[in-house]
Protein backbone atom coordinates (compact mmCIF):
# COMPACT_ATOMS: atom_id res chain seq x y z
CA UNK A 1 0.00 0.00 0.00
CA UNK A 2 2.81 2.41 0.88
CA UNK A 3 4.61 1.54 -2.32
CA UNK A 4 1.47 2.16 -4.36
CA UNK A 5 1.44 5.63 -2.79
CA UNK A 6 5.02 6.15 -3.95
CA UNK A 7 6.60 5.66 -0.53
CA UNK A 8 9.55 3.24 -0.54
CA UNK A 9 8.84 0.37 1.85
CA UNK A 10 10.04 -3.11 2.73
CA UNK A 11 7.78 -5.81 4.16
CA UNK A 12 9.39 -8.02 6.78
CA UNK A 13 7.78 -11.18 8.15
CA UNK A 14 8.95 -14.33 9.85
CA UNK A 15 9.42 -17.46 7.79
CA UNK A 16 6.31 -19.01 9.41
CA UNK A 17 4.19 -16.58 7.39
CA UNK A 18 5.81 -17.07 4.01
CA UNK A 19 2.81 -18.85 2.42
CA UNK A 20 0.43 -16.12 3.54
CA UNK A 21 2.83 -13.41 2.37
CA UNK A 22 2.97 -14.95 -1.11
CA UNK A 23 -0.83 -15.35 -1.20
CA UNK A 24 -1.30 -11.74 -0.11
CA UNK A 25 1.08 -10.49 -2.80
CA UNK A 26 -0.80 -12.46 -5.46
CA UNK A 27 -4.16 -11.27 -4.15
CA UNK A 28 -3.04 -7.64 -4.36
CA UNK A 29 -1.77 -8.07 -7.92
CA UNK A 30 1.97 -8.35 -7.15
CA UNK A 31 3.05 -11.93 -7.81
CA UNK A 32 6.77 -12.21 -7.16
CA UNK A 33 6.67 -9.32 -4.66
CA UNK A 34 10.05 -8.85 -2.99
CA UNK A 35 10.04 -8.97 0.81
CA UNK A 36 12.33 -10.01 3.62
CA UNK A 37 11.89 -12.98 5.93
CA UNK A 38 13.47 -13.47 9.33
CA UNK A 39 13.55 -16.58 11.49
CA UNK A 40 10.41 -17.32 13.51
CA UNK A 41 9.49 -16.51 16.31
CA UNK A 42 9.52 -12.86 17.43
CA UNK A 43 7.28 -12.68 20.51
CA UNK A 44 9.40 -14.85 22.81
CA UNK A 45 12.85 -13.41 22.00
CA UNK A 46 14.95 -11.11 24.17
CA UNK A 47 15.75 -7.55 23.15
CA UNK A 48 19.34 -8.60 22.44
CA UNK A 49 18.20 -11.41 20.14
CA UNK A 50 15.84 -9.07 18.29
CA UNK A 51 18.65 -6.55 17.80
CA UNK A 52 20.84 -9.30 16.37
CA UNK A 53 18.06 -10.44 14.02
CA UNK A 54 17.57 -6.87 12.82
CA UNK A 55 21.32 -6.50 12.24
CA UNK A 56 21.39 -9.71 10.21
CA UNK A 57 18.29 -8.73 8.19
CA UNK A 58 19.52 -5.21 7.39
CA UNK A 59 21.51 -6.09 4.22
CA UNK A 60 18.41 -7.87 2.87
CA UNK A 61 16.23 -4.88 3.72
CA UNK A 62 18.58 -2.54 1.88
CA UNK A 63 18.79 -4.92 -1.07
CA UNK A 64 14.98 -5.13 -1.40
CA UNK A 65 14.64 -1.38 -0.94
CA UNK A 66 16.95 -0.76 -3.89
CA UNK A 67 15.45 -3.46 -6.13
CA UNK A 68 12.29 -3.54 -8.21
CA UNK A 69 8.94 -4.17 -6.57
CA UNK A 70 8.71 -7.70 -7.94
CA UNK A 71 11.12 -10.28 -9.28
CA UNK A 72 11.40 -9.66 -13.04
CA UNK A 73 10.81 -13.28 -14.00
CA UNK A 74 7.30 -13.13 -12.52
CA UNK A 75 4.71 -11.20 -14.47
CA UNK A 76 1.34 -10.23 -13.06
CA UNK A 77 -1.41 -12.72 -13.88
CA UNK B 1 -32.45 -43.02 -5.76
CA UNK B 2 -31.08 -45.15 -8.60
CA UNK B 3 -27.46 -46.28 -8.89
CA UNK B 4 -26.88 -43.75 -11.67
CA UNK B 5 -28.26 -40.88 -9.56
CA UNK B 6 -26.06 -41.87 -6.63
CA UNK B 7 -22.99 -41.85 -8.84
CA UNK B 8 -23.94 -38.40 -10.18
CA UNK B 9 -24.43 -37.10 -6.65
CA UNK B 10 -21.00 -38.40 -5.63
CA UNK B 11 -19.46 -36.84 -8.72
CA UNK B 12 -21.01 -33.48 -7.85
CA UNK B 13 -19.72 -33.72 -4.28
CA UNK B 14 -16.22 -34.56 -5.51
CA UNK B 15 -16.38 -31.57 -7.87
CA UNK B 16 -16.66 -29.27 -4.83
CA UNK B 17 -13.76 -31.01 -3.14
CA UNK B 18 -11.61 -30.58 -6.24
CA UNK B 19 -12.23 -26.83 -6.14
CA UNK B 20 -11.51 -26.59 -2.40
CA UNK B 21 -15.02 -25.30 -1.72
CA UNK B 22 -15.58 -27.28 1.48
CA UNK B 23 -14.65 -27.31 5.15
CA UNK B 24 -13.49 -30.90 4.75
CA UNK B 25 -16.98 -32.39 4.96
CA UNK B 26 -19.12 -33.05 1.87
CA UNK B 27 -21.28 -30.11 0.76
CA UNK B 28 -24.71 -30.03 -0.84
CA UNK B 29 -24.56 -29.31 -4.61
CA UNK B 30 -26.17 -25.97 -5.48
CA UNK B 31 -27.96 -25.16 -8.72
CA UNK B 32 -29.25 -21.77 -9.91
CA UNK B 33 -32.83 -22.81 -9.16
CA UNK B 34 -31.94 -23.96 -5.64
CA UNK B 35 -30.02 -20.71 -5.05
CA UNK B 36 -33.13 -18.78 -6.14
CA UNK B 37 -35.11 -20.46 -3.36
CA UNK B 38 -32.71 -19.01 -0.79
CA UNK B 39 -32.66 -15.54 -2.35
CA UNK B 40 -36.48 -15.54 -2.40
CA UNK B 41 -36.42 -15.62 1.41
CA UNK B 42 -34.98 -12.12 1.73
CA UNK B 43 -35.73 -8.65 0.38
CA UNK B 44 -32.02 -7.91 0.25
CA UNK B 45 -30.37 -7.35 -3.15
CA UNK B 46 -28.25 -10.38 -4.11
CA UNK B 47 -25.37 -8.02 -4.88
CA UNK B 48 -25.52 -6.22 -1.55
CA UNK B 49 -22.27 -6.56 0.36
CA UNK B 50 -22.75 -8.07 3.82
CA UNK B 51 -19.07 -8.19 4.80
CA UNK B 52 -16.47 -6.06 2.97
CA UNK B 53 -12.87 -7.27 3.09
CA UNK B 54 -11.05 -4.66 0.98
CA UNK B 55 -7.53 -5.71 1.94
CA UNK B 56 -8.20 -9.14 0.38
CA UNK B 57 -10.16 -7.73 -2.59
CA UNK B 58 -13.15 -9.72 -1.35
CA UNK B 59 -16.78 -8.93 -0.56
CA UNK B 60 -19.26 -11.36 0.92
CA UNK B 61 -22.50 -10.56 -0.91
CA UNK B 62 -26.02 -11.78 -0.16
CA UNK B 63 -25.66 -14.15 -3.13
CA UNK B 64 -22.41 -15.61 -1.81
CA UNK B 65 -23.99 -15.98 1.64
CA UNK B 66 -26.91 -17.85 0.02
CA UNK B 67 -24.67 -20.15 -2.01
CA UNK B 68 -22.70 -21.07 1.07
CA UNK B 69 -25.84 -21.57 3.17
CA UNK B 70 -27.06 -24.01 0.52
CA UNK B 71 -23.66 -25.73 0.37
CA UNK B 72 -23.74 -26.04 4.17
CA UNK B 73 -27.01 -27.96 4.06
CA UNK B 74 -29.34 -25.17 5.22
CA UNK B 75 -32.96 -25.18 4.10
CA UNK B 76 -34.04 -21.96 2.34
CA UNK B 77 -36.16 -21.11 5.40
CA UNK B 78 -32.96 -20.77 7.47
CA UNK B 79 -31.55 -18.07 5.19
CA UNK B 80 -33.02 -15.02 7.01
CA UNK B 81 -31.18 -16.22 10.14
CA UNK B 82 -27.93 -16.54 8.18
CA UNK B 83 -28.32 -13.00 6.79
CA UNK B 84 -29.02 -11.61 10.27
CA UNK B 85 -25.95 -13.46 11.56
CA UNK B 86 -23.72 -11.84 8.92
CA UNK B 87 -25.22 -8.43 9.78
CA UNK B 88 -24.40 -9.13 13.43
CA UNK B 89 -20.82 -10.09 12.53
CA UNK B 90 -20.49 -6.77 10.70
CA UNK B 91 -21.79 -4.98 13.80
CA UNK B 92 -19.48 -6.98 16.07
CA UNK B 93 -16.59 -5.61 14.06
CA UNK B 94 -13.98 -8.33 14.60
CA UNK B 95 -14.42 -10.09 11.25
CA UNK B 96 -13.80 -6.93 9.26
CA UNK B 97 -10.72 -6.36 11.43
CA UNK B 98 -9.28 -9.55 9.88
CA UNK B 99 -9.62 -11.62 13.03
CA UNK B 100 -10.16 -14.78 10.97
CA UNK B 101 -6.65 -14.40 9.55
CA UNK B 102 -5.16 -14.34 13.03
CA UNK B 103 -3.07 -17.06 14.67
CA UNK B 104 -5.55 -17.22 17.56
CA UNK B 105 -7.89 -19.05 15.19
CA UNK B 106 -11.29 -17.85 16.41
CA UNK B 107 -14.59 -19.44 15.38
CA UNK B 108 -17.87 -17.75 14.48
CA UNK B 109 -20.37 -18.02 17.37
CA UNK B 110 -24.07 -17.44 16.67
CA UNK B 111 -26.96 -17.40 19.15
CA UNK B 112 -30.57 -17.29 17.94
CA UNK B 113 -33.51 -15.91 19.93
CA UNK B 114 -37.28 -15.72 19.50
CA UNK B 115 -39.97 -17.66 17.62
CA UNK B 116 -37.83 -18.50 14.58
CA UNK B 117 -36.15 -21.13 16.79
CA UNK B 118 -39.26 -23.31 16.77
CA UNK B 119 -40.15 -22.52 13.16
CA UNK B 120 -36.88 -23.92 11.81
CA UNK B 121 -36.15 -26.49 14.53
CA UNK B 122 -33.16 -24.93 16.30
CA UNK B 123 -32.10 -26.81 19.40
CA UNK B 124 -31.86 -24.77 22.60
CA UNK B 125 -32.19 -27.68 25.00
CA UNK B 126 -30.20 -30.86 25.73
CA UNK B 127 -26.91 -31.32 23.85
CA UNK B 128 -27.10 -27.69 22.76
CA UNK B 129 -23.36 -27.60 21.93
CA UNK B 130 -23.47 -31.06 20.41
CA UNK B 131 -24.43 -32.51 17.08
CA UNK B 132 -27.78 -33.84 15.89
CA UNK B 133 -29.80 -30.79 14.85
CA UNK B 134 -29.86 -29.67 11.24
CA UNK B 135 -30.62 -25.98 11.80
CA UNK B 136 -27.87 -25.52 14.41
CA UNK B 137 -25.34 -27.55 12.46
CA UNK B 138 -25.93 -25.95 9.09
CA UNK B 139 -26.46 -22.31 10.10
CA UNK B 140 -23.12 -22.35 11.94
CA UNK B 141 -21.52 -24.11 8.99
CA UNK B 142 -23.00 -21.56 6.54
CA UNK B 143 -20.99 -18.83 8.28
CA UNK B 144 -17.79 -20.82 8.22
CA UNK B 145 -18.21 -21.81 4.54
CA UNK B 146 -18.97 -18.15 3.77
CA UNK B 147 -15.64 -17.25 5.32
CA UNK B 148 -13.76 -19.94 3.39
CA UNK B 149 -15.43 -19.55 -0.01
CA UNK B 150 -16.80 -16.01 0.09
CA UNK B 151 -13.97 -14.21 1.87
CA UNK B 152 -11.18 -16.54 0.76
CA UNK B 153 -10.10 -17.43 4.29
CA UNK B 154 -8.70 -20.88 3.60
CA UNK B 155 -6.55 -22.62 6.21
CA UNK B 156 -2.78 -22.55 5.56
CA UNK B 157 -3.23 -19.52 3.28
CA UNK B 158 -5.09 -16.46 4.61
CA UNK B 159 -6.38 -18.30 7.68
CA UNK B 160 -3.19 -18.51 9.72
CA UNK B 161 -4.73 -20.16 12.80
CA UNK B 162 -2.05 -21.89 14.82
CA UNK B 163 -4.45 -24.62 15.97
CA UNK B 164 -7.99 -23.26 15.49
CA UNK B 165 -10.88 -24.80 17.40
CA UNK B 166 -13.46 -27.54 16.70
CA UNK B 167 -16.07 -24.76 16.82
CA UNK B 168 -14.81 -23.67 13.40
CA UNK B 169 -16.88 -26.44 11.80
CA UNK B 170 -20.08 -24.97 13.20
CA UNK B 171 -21.09 -23.12 16.35
CA UNK B 172 -24.73 -22.05 16.55
CA UNK B 173 -26.99 -22.38 19.58
CA UNK B 174 -30.40 -21.01 20.53
CA UNK B 175 -31.40 -19.53 23.88
CA UNK B 176 -33.71 -21.79 25.92
CA UNK B 177 -36.22 -19.04 26.63
CA UNK B 178 -38.92 -21.50 27.71
CA UNK B 179 -36.90 -22.92 30.62
CA UNK B 180 -35.25 -19.64 31.62
CA UNK B 181 -36.48 -17.62 34.59
CA UNK B 182 -35.38 -14.44 32.81
CA UNK B 183 -35.92 -12.60 29.53
CA UNK B 184 -33.54 -13.51 26.68
CA UNK B 185 -30.32 -11.69 25.88
CA UNK B 186 -32.06 -10.32 22.78
CA UNK B 187 -34.99 -8.98 24.82
CA UNK B 188 -32.51 -7.39 27.23
CA UNK B 189 -31.08 -5.56 24.24
CA UNK B 190 -34.30 -4.13 22.85
CA UNK B 191 -35.69 -6.93 20.65
CA UNK B 192 -39.50 -7.28 20.97
CA UNK B 193 -41.09 -10.48 22.37
CA UNK B 194 -42.61 -11.46 18.98
CA UNK B 195 -39.42 -10.79 17.05
CA UNK B 196 -36.53 -13.14 16.40
CA UNK B 197 -32.91 -12.10 16.53
CA UNK B 198 -29.33 -13.30 16.19
CA UNK B 199 -26.22 -12.33 18.13
CA UNK B 200 -22.79 -13.01 16.70
CA UNK B 201 -19.21 -12.72 17.77
CA UNK B 202 -15.92 -14.58 17.51
CA UNK B 203 -14.78 -17.04 20.15
CA UNK B 204 -11.94 -19.27 21.23
CA UNK B 205 -12.85 -22.05 23.67
CA UNK B 206 -16.10 -23.38 25.08
CA UNK B 207 -15.41 -24.70 28.60
CA UNK B 208 -17.58 -26.98 30.70
CA UNK B 209 -18.40 -25.77 34.20
CA UNK B 210 -19.40 -28.73 36.34
CA UNK B 211 -21.16 -27.44 39.46
CA UNK B 212 -23.73 -30.07 40.33
CA UNK B 213 -23.88 -29.92 44.11
CA UNK B 214 -23.65 -26.33 45.27
CA UNK B 215 -26.79 -24.54 46.41
CA UNK B 216 -25.07 -21.19 47.05
CA UNK B 217 -25.26 -18.59 44.27
CA UNK B 218 -22.03 -17.00 45.51
CA UNK B 219 -20.14 -20.29 44.99
CA UNK B 220 -21.57 -20.66 41.53
CA UNK B 221 -20.57 -17.10 40.58
CA UNK B 222 -17.05 -17.79 41.89
CA UNK B 223 -16.81 -20.93 39.76
CA UNK B 224 -17.71 -19.03 36.58
CA UNK B 225 -15.34 -16.17 37.44
CA UNK B 226 -12.48 -18.62 38.05
CA UNK B 227 -12.83 -20.15 34.59
CA UNK B 228 -13.34 -16.82 32.84
CA UNK B 229 -10.10 -15.65 34.46
CA UNK B 230 -7.95 -18.69 33.68
CA UNK B 231 -4.50 -17.42 32.82
CA UNK B 232 -4.34 -19.42 29.59
CA UNK B 233 -7.11 -17.30 28.11
CA UNK B 234 -5.33 -14.05 28.83
CA UNK B 235 -3.71 -12.86 25.64
CA UNK B 236 -5.20 -9.43 26.26
CA UNK B 237 -5.18 -7.52 29.52
CA UNK B 238 -8.80 -8.30 30.39
CA UNK B 239 -11.15 -11.28 30.35
CA UNK B 240 -14.59 -11.45 28.78
CA UNK B 241 -17.07 -14.06 27.65
CA UNK B 242 -20.50 -15.55 27.52
CA UNK B 243 -21.77 -17.58 30.44
CA UNK B 244 -24.19 -20.13 28.98
CA UNK B 245 -26.22 -21.16 32.01
CA UNK B 246 -28.21 -24.34 31.94
CA UNK B 247 -31.75 -23.73 33.25
CA UNK B 248 -30.95 -25.44 36.57
CA UNK B 249 -28.17 -22.95 37.36
CA UNK B 250 -30.30 -20.03 36.15
CA UNK B 251 -33.13 -21.14 38.43
CA UNK B 252 -30.75 -21.46 41.38
CA UNK B 253 -29.72 -17.83 40.98
CA UNK B 254 -33.35 -16.79 40.48
CA UNK B 255 -34.51 -18.71 43.56
CA UNK B 256 -32.16 -16.59 45.65
CA UNK B 257 -33.60 -13.43 44.17
CA UNK B 258 -30.68 -12.75 41.86
CA UNK B 259 -31.55 -11.06 38.56
CA UNK B 260 -29.44 -11.67 35.46
CA UNK B 261 -27.75 -8.30 36.12
CA UNK B 262 -26.98 -9.42 39.70
CA UNK B 263 -25.24 -12.51 38.31
CA UNK B 264 -23.16 -10.36 35.95
CA UNK B 265 -22.13 -8.10 38.83
CA UNK B 266 -21.29 -11.06 41.10
CA UNK B 267 -19.10 -12.69 38.44
CA UNK B 268 -17.34 -9.42 37.60
CA UNK B 269 -16.65 -8.73 41.30
CA UNK B 270 -14.96 -12.12 41.57
CA UNK B 271 -13.14 -11.65 38.26
CA UNK B 272 -9.58 -11.24 39.52
CA UNK B 273 -6.42 -13.20 40.23
CA UNK B 274 -3.54 -12.37 42.53
CA UNK B 275 -0.41 -10.73 41.21
CA UNK B 276 1.36 -13.91 42.34
CA UNK B 277 -0.80 -16.02 39.97
CA UNK B 278 -0.15 -13.65 37.12
CA UNK B 279 3.60 -13.62 37.72
CA UNK B 280 3.69 -17.43 38.01
CA UNK B 281 2.45 -17.66 34.40
CA UNK B 282 4.42 -14.72 33.01
CA UNK B 283 1.37 -12.52 32.46
CA UNK B 284 1.84 -9.84 35.11
CA UNK B 285 2.69 -7.00 32.70
CA UNK B 286 1.06 -5.35 29.69
CA UNK B 287 2.77 -4.77 26.32
CA UNK B 288 2.99 -1.31 24.82
CA UNK B 289 1.13 -1.12 21.52
CA UNK B 290 -0.70 -4.45 21.50
CA UNK B 291 -1.84 -4.34 25.14
CA UNK B 292 -1.16 -8.07 25.41
CA UNK B 293 -0.14 -9.78 28.65
CA UNK B 294 3.50 -10.81 29.02
CA UNK B 295 6.29 -11.10 31.63
CA UNK B 296 7.50 -7.85 33.23
CA UNK B 297 11.03 -8.48 31.93
CA UNK B 298 9.89 -8.79 28.29
CA UNK B 299 11.29 -6.02 26.07
CA UNK B 300 7.77 -4.92 25.06
CA UNK B 301 6.47 -4.67 28.67
CA UNK B 302 5.31 -1.27 29.83
CA UNK B 303 7.02 -0.17 33.07
CA UNK B 304 4.92 -0.94 36.14
CA UNK B 305 5.36 -1.09 39.89
CA UNK B 306 5.55 -4.53 41.48
CA UNK B 307 3.09 -4.63 44.40
CA UNK B 308 4.64 -5.20 47.84
CA UNK B 309 2.07 -7.85 48.65
CA UNK B 310 2.10 -10.59 45.97
CA UNK B 311 -1.50 -11.43 46.88
CA UNK B 312 -2.69 -8.06 45.63
CA UNK B 313 -5.68 -8.65 43.31
CA UNK B 314 -5.35 -7.94 39.61
CA UNK B 315 -8.84 -7.20 38.24
CA UNK B 316 -9.35 -9.12 35.01
CA UNK B 317 -13.09 -8.80 34.34
CA UNK B 318 -13.34 -5.02 34.04
CA UNK B 319 -17.12 -4.61 34.34
CA UNK B 320 -20.39 -6.60 34.51
CA UNK B 321 -20.92 -5.79 30.79
CA UNK B 322 -17.90 -7.98 29.95
CA UNK B 323 -20.04 -11.00 30.86
CA UNK B 324 -23.02 -11.86 28.64
CA UNK B 325 -25.51 -14.40 29.95
CA UNK B 326 -27.55 -16.81 27.84
CA UNK B 327 -29.65 -19.73 29.11
CA UNK B 328 -29.38 -22.96 27.11
CA UNK B 329 -29.30 -26.71 27.62
CA UNK B 330 -31.47 -29.17 29.51
CA UNK B 331 -32.63 -28.62 33.09
CA UNK B 332 -31.21 -32.00 34.12
CA UNK B 333 -27.85 -31.29 35.82
CA UNK B 334 -25.61 -28.51 37.11
CA UNK B 335 -23.52 -28.30 33.95
CA UNK B 336 -23.05 -24.92 32.29
CA UNK B 337 -20.37 -23.44 30.06
CA UNK B 338 -18.10 -20.48 29.51
CA UNK B 339 -17.52 -19.14 26.01
CA UNK B 340 -14.28 -17.22 25.67
CA UNK B 341 -14.94 -14.32 23.32
CA UNK B 342 -12.29 -12.37 21.47
CA UNK B 343 -14.08 -9.11 20.72
CA UNK B 344 -14.09 -5.73 22.39
CA UNK B 345 -14.50 -6.22 26.13
CA UNK B 346 -17.43 -4.70 27.99
CA UNK B 347 -19.60 -3.73 25.05
CA UNK B 348 -23.22 -4.65 24.34
CA UNK B 349 -23.44 -7.78 22.14
CA UNK B 350 -24.09 -7.29 18.42
CA UNK B 351 -27.74 -8.38 17.98
CA UNK B 352 -29.72 -8.11 14.76
CA UNK B 353 -33.44 -8.73 14.22
CA UNK B 354 -34.29 -11.56 11.80
CA UNK B 355 -36.33 -10.34 8.81
CA UNK B 356 -38.34 -13.34 7.63
CA UNK B 357 -40.17 -13.24 4.32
Amino acid sequence: MLERAGIPAVSVCTDAFRITAEAMANQMGFPGYRYVTVTHPIASRTEKEIDEMARQALPDVIRVLGAGLTYPEVTPA
Amino acid sequence: MTEVDAAEARRAIEHYYEHGWTDGLPVVPVTESYLAEFLARTDRDPDEVLIPMPHLNKNLTVRLAAINAALAGCLPSYFPVVVAAWDAFLGDGMVTRSIWQSTTGTAPFVVVYGPVRQRIGLNSQGNVWGSGFRANATIGRAIRLGAINGLGLKPHVFDQATQGTPAKYSCCIAENEEDSPWTSLAADNGIGPDDSAVSATVIRSVLHIEARHTTAPEQLAADFADSLCRTGALVRARASGYVVLNPEHARLFNKHGWSKADVQVAIAERGWRTYRDMEKTGKEAIAGGTGWRLPADHPDALPQETPEDPDTPVQLIPAPEAVHIVVAGAPNAGVSSIVETFGVVGRAPAIVKVEEK
